[in-house]
């Protein structure tokens, strides 16, 4: 019993569910539903259907290179029953799974703060040019000034005072 | 090779079916309208082709019936001869002769009846002619109804006799009936001939084939043979008889000990010495079966005799019991050996031999030093090699273990598993967790585990603030200045008066400080355009006064020292964008100018064609007016 995956948007194939189709170049393909295959037949690119996994793969919208990705891979060589090795995988993979989510999430987290980096620029230009619409350029400068030559004062009163 | 044709024979059609199947062939295959009016040759042609057809087919059918069947002269003589026992030689060759002279009147019918055609001078004299015809030809095939089913049986006999090949490896079993032939094939074997107590239970040869040293052995069951003479003998004991005779093998006489066949040990020897000539040449072996109810050293002096002197003429005698397998291992090696090795001396005598002698080299390489270096035979080997020869006992088979429990009885397959650990045979495996299969991450070296890090901005939430408040002033300001009712032309600000109170509070929401009289005298607008606009007034009242030549002023005025740019300079930041500015302006210009328009605001319609002009006939003028 296996779970397939879907040829064309890579989704699980559950046992009962779904179709298989054999092309006579021996090449086995599987679709979760009737949508996938109408689309198949119609010769419809999966990295380019905006739906599919595979396009938001092939174009970037989610973690494709990552090493907890490595983890789940079709091993062709069946290895024999071990109770702890069993026993370990299962601990193994739901720690997997936890990180693999959390990355993935991640990724499509940073992809989307660019948005926020527009943003920001947006708001720093926004600032600069309007400022004058809530604070005056000159707002407290007049008391600054004030504070300046109070301070020029009180040195040269201190430097007559040193002489 | 005409070994396995017997399968492929076509079925013989009953007359009736084949006059009927013809005939109806004839109707749709051949096109079936035809009128009256048509031309004589058409209509001529038209019944030709029907006679023709129905001919064909007849002529195609029955040749292929006489090629299908096979011919007695051409099949190995074991087959001729078990042909001709089963069925009668001549009663055969008479059934296809009479098919074949039926096919030639057929064909003579038919060229006949065209040839008388070609006279026909109208569409019913040509359709009696083709009705005669056909007929004839139904009237041949309706005389033909005896051979055609008595082929028809023979085909069907034919196709379900045992395939024996007469040139590889066989055992033949004879002797009297029921002295145990078919219990040794069953046991030998993997055939299931049936076994009873009364007499001729096997009424014609049965196949077995069972393997030994690599090989391929037929084991051959016959039907027993009685002891009367060759004339005497029916179609049944015929057949062991041919097979005998013809099968190039090993022969096993089977004999009983222990009389239950109802014939004396006196007469299954008579019966043996009688056959004896159809022996010659072939690797002789006597069974002496039944041994558990009898052995031959409980026999009597005189039948031990029998015994001892089959020994003595190097004929060597088994004993075997089919109920308790008993010596059946035996019987079986001795006889493929002695078979084998008959074989291989006719070979070696044969002239084939050189051939394939000469391309033969056993090499044996010269010994390195005095170290014994045997051949090397693994263990497995060994024990498969003890039990092909030895009546070894099998291992106990599910089966068997299904027929001692009975109905308790569970087909549990994970108990031969082969695992590291033997106590987890019956654990049950998992296969499937959360969408995932556990297959695709068994991976000896699994355990490796990351963490990750946040990160967090706090700097960015500021300027964000800023810019949010900066957008909800402007868009305040917008719907201020749309409310605004504007009564009167529009003054510059410079003329209009500011309130003290208003700006002290619009300064004081932008942050600046307006409590001190400094601030205010200094920096407020107002009393910067107050002091300007009185100053703009006092120079143009000073120039009245004076009434002198006055200079054309040059410069711009003071009271332009709001410094108000000149329309094609305002907004204009350098050269290069008063150039593009200049240029937007003639481009716009341009087509108003092509237009002959005085301006963006001329609309004027010339009337280019007016119809005075245009319409109308000229009688004494010229186009400018009519």
């Amino acid at each position: 019993m296996r779970i397939e995956k879907c040829y064309f948007c890579s989704g699980p194939v559950y046992p009962g569910h779904g179709m298989m189709f054999v092309r006579n170049d021996c090449k086995v393909f599987r679709f979760c539903k009737s949508k996938c295959h109408k689309n198949f037949k119609k010769k419809r690119n999966p990295r380019k259907t905006r739906w599919t996994k595979a396009f938001r793969k092939a174009s970037g919208k989610e973690l494709t290179v990552d090493n907890s990705l490595e983890f789940e891979k079709r091993r062709n060589t069946p290895v024999k029953y071990r109770r702890e090795l069993w026993g370990k995988t299962v601990e193994a993979m739901k720690k997997v799974e936890e990180i693999k989510r959390k990355r993935q999430s991640r990724f499509i987290m940073n992809r989307l703060k660019k948005g926020k980096q527009l943003e920001k620029t947006e708001a720093i230009n926004e600032v600069k040019k309007n400022i004058h619409l809530i604070k005056a350029p000159h707002a407290g400068k007049a008391k600054q000034m004030e504070d300046k030559m109070v301070q020029k004062l009180a040195e040269d009163v201190e430097m007559d005072g040193a002489d | 090779m005409a070994l396995y044709n017997f399968k492929k024979i076509m079925v013989v059609p009953t007359s009736k079916e084949f006059i009927d199947i013809t005939l109806s062939k004839t109707q749709r295959k051949t096109p079936t309208v035809i009128h009256k009016h048509y031309q004589i040759h058409r209509i001529r042609h038209f019944y030709m082709r029907k006679v023709k057809f129905t001919q064909q087919n007849y002529h195609d059918r029955l040749s292929q019936i006489l090629t299908d069947f096979p011919k007695l002269d051409d099949i190995h003589p074991f087959y001729a001869d078990l042909m001709n026992v089963l069925y009668d030689k001549d009663h055969y060759k008479l059934a296809l002769g009479q098919i074949n002279i039926a096919k030639n009147l057929i064909d003579n019918v038919s060229k006949d009846y065209v040839r008388l055609m070609k006279y026909g001078d109208s569409l019913y004299r040509c359709k009696q002619l083709k009705r005669a015809a056909l007929g004839r030809m139904c009237t041949i095939m309706k005389r033909q109804k005896q051979s055609l089913e008595y082929l028809e049986q023979v085909r069907q006999h034919l196709s379900r006799l045992p395939t024996i090949d007469p040139n590889t490896r066989t055992l033949l079993l004879c002797g009297y009936p029921n002295v145990g032939k078919s219990s040794f094939i069953n046991k030998v074997t993997r055939a299931d001939v049936e076994v009873q107590p009364y007499a001729f239970t096997t009424k014609s040869l049965f196949v077995g084939h069972m393997d030994y040293k690599y090989l391929r052995w037929q084991v051959v069951d016959t039907p027993g043979i009685l002891d009367h003479p060759l004339e005497e003998r029916n179609t049944i004991e015929m057949q062991a008889i041919t097979a005998l005779a013809h099968l190039r093998s090993a022969v096993l006489y089977v004999m009983d000990l222990s009389e239950q066949c109802g014939h004396t040990l006196k007469q299954q020897l008579e019966l043996f010495n009688n056959i004896r000539p159809l022996f010659a040449n072939k690797p002789l072996l006597v069974v002496a079966n039944k041994c558990d109810i009898k052995k031959i050293s409980e026999l009597t002096e005189e039948d031990k005799k029998i015994f001892a002197d089959l020994t003595a003429e190097d004929i060597p005698v088994i004993e075997t019991s089919t109920l308790t397998e008993e010596g059946v291992m035996m019987v079986k090696t001795e006889a493929c050996d002695k078979l084998l090795a008959a074989r291989v001396d006719s070979k070696m005598k044969g002239k084939k031999v050189h051939d394939v002698l000469n391309r033969l080299h056993l090499a044996m390489p010269a010994k390195r030093d005095d170290k014994p270096r045997p051949p090397f035979i693994p263990e497995g080997a060994k024990v498969g090699r003890k039990t092909m020869e030895v009546d070894a006992p099998k291992r106990k088979t599910e089966r068997d273990l299904e027929m001692e429990m009975g109905d308790d009885y569970v087909l549990d397959l994970q108990k031969y598993w082969d695992l590291m650990n033997q106590d987890e045979k019956h654990d049950v495996i998992p296969e499937i967790w959360e969408g995932h299969n556990i297959a695709d991450y068994i991976d000896p070296e699994i355990m490796k585990v990351k963490e990750e890090l946040k990160v967090k901005d706090e700097e960015m939430q500021e300027i964000r603030q800023l810019a949010k408040q900066i957008r909800e002033k402007r868009k305040m300001k917008i719907v201020c200045s749309k409310e605004k009712d504007v009564h009167g032309p529009r003054m510059p600000r410079t003329v209009k008066k500011v309130e003290r109170k208003t700006l002290e509070k619009e300064m004081g929401g932008l942050g600046l400080d307006m409590t001190g009289k400094d601030a205010v005298s200094r920096f407020s607008f107002s009393s910067h355009y107050a002091v300007n606009a009185r100053r703009s007034r006092s120079v143009t009242v000073l120039k009245k006064r004076k009434r002198e030549a006055s200079v054309a002023p040059t410069s711009r005025t003071r009271s332009q020292s709001a410094s108000r740019p000149p329309r094609d300079q305002s907004g204009v930041r350098d050269p290069k964008m008063a150039k593009k500015a200049k240029k937007l302006m003639k481009s716009q210009q341009k087509d108003m100018n092509r237009q002959g328009k005085k301006g963006e605001a001329d609309r004027h319609v010339f009337d280019l064609k007016p119809k005075h002009l245009f319409s109308g006939k000229r009688k004494s003028g010229t186009n400018d007016h009519r």
